[in-house]
């Protein structure tokens, strides 16, 4: 351990422990998946920075979206990212959940993932190397250091907003709301 | 073999046209009325796997093309002739106007995906199919988009585009 980092443990032991130990979602979308057997085994060995996959979403406070989007699989994104804790971070990775990619002009893909679930970060490239990964990870580090890597709270604040726009995507949502929505409180009030 | 095939095929069907492609590729074209009777001829004869139905939009002849490819690995594995399995390209064409077809799976039950996917992607219509139920996809669309008139990015703009993004949240 980095001995100038000891004032901080202490100051925030939290947001250190949170740092240093990211679990990782196993979600498979698109080929980006293929990064990530080499990443987490002998060759790459993401444990080195605190990287670990986990099985479920509700172990998980890492969420690594790797590769194109397409509706079905956002519905399955939307349910996995509501079910993980707070704090919880995600990342984009390769070019296709930033804006398409080459899957632009599909007719059954997601475009821009950071209009449905929020975004903390993305990797961009067509694939990434698996070491593109390891460096979103230490920004990462510092987006938690720095308080900025606030993306679950973005989720809360506009969570209205959010579910306006997964609707105009999926349709009607079959699960109930994350987080109570203002309209619906309004009705039950004057109701 | 493969004449000999041609030569069976020939004189069963009066209106089936064989071609040898390569060397272990013959391509059949068939009346739509002959699909069935030709399939389930080539069945008899140790051509028992049907790998794949595809379709191809012909837009500009007005025409829908199914195609189902057969393969005789099975027969092939048994007897150890020390050949590449043989493939029968079965070719069939419909009306565009009309996208209606019988299905096969009375002579290959494993057509049912591959029926109901063409179902949902080009918008043919197989008769006798007990579910024809989407498979891939859960939107509607207007025009099936695997047809050649489906306008993908005109769709993606009307659909993708009016989706605003969170910056715009103020």
């Amino acid at each position: 351990m980095d001995r100038n980092q000891i004032k901080k443990w202490f100051k925030e032991p939290a947001k250190m422990a949170n740092k240093y130990s990211l679990h990782a979602i196993y979600f498979c979308t698109g080929c980006g998946i293929i990064e990530v057997p080499p990443v987490i085994t002998a060759r790459w060995d993401a444990e080195r920075f605190g990287v670990i996959p986990v099985a479920t979403p509700r172990q998980a406070n890492l969420f690594l979206i790797t590769g194109y989007v397409s509706v079905k699989t956002l519905r399955a994104i939307i349910r996995t990212y509501e079910q993980m804790y707070e704090p919880k971070y995600t990342v984009g990775f390769g070019s296709c959940p930033i804006n398409g990619g080459m899957y632009w002009d599909s007719y059954n893909t997601i475009k821009h993932l950071d209009k449905y679930i929020p975004i903390d970060g993305w990797i961009a490239g067509c694939m990434p190397r698996p070491e593109a990964i390891f460096i979103a990870v230490t920004h990462l580090w510092t987006l938690i250091d720095k308080g900025m890597a606030n993306a679950y709270i973005k989720y809360r604040e506009n969570y209205e907003f959010y579910r306006r726009n997964q609707e105009m995507a999926l349709g009607k949502l079959e699960w109930p709301p994350l987080y109570p929505i203002q309209s619906d409180v309004r009705t039950v009030e004057n109701g | 073999m493969d004449e000999h095939i041609k030569e069976q095929l020939e004189s069963t069907f009066k209106s089936v046209v064989v071609t040898i492609a390569e060397d272990t590729r013959i391509v059949v074209n068939v009346k739509k009325d002959h699909v069935l009777a030709v399939l389930r001829f080539l069945k008899d004869r140790k051509f028992e796997h049907l790998a794949l139905i595809s379709c191809v939009d012909w837009i500009e002849e007005k025409e829908f093309e199914l195609v189902y490819i057969l393969t005789d690995y099975m027969q092939n594995g048994e007897k150890d002739t020390g050949r590449e399995s043989l493939h029968l390209i079965v070719k069939t064409r419909i009306p565009r106007q009309k996208p209606l077809f019988e299905t096969v799976m009375g002579v290959f039950s494993n057509a049912e995906p591959y029926e109901r996917e063409i179902h949902e992607l080009f918008g043919i219509k197989f008769e006798g199919h007990p579910r024809l139920i989407p498979l891939f996809l859960e939107r509607e669309y207007e025009i099936p988009p695997f047809r050649k008139d489906f306008d993908t990015r005109k769709y993606v703009e009307e659909t993708f585009g009016n989706i605003p993004s969170v910056e715009n949240n103020k």
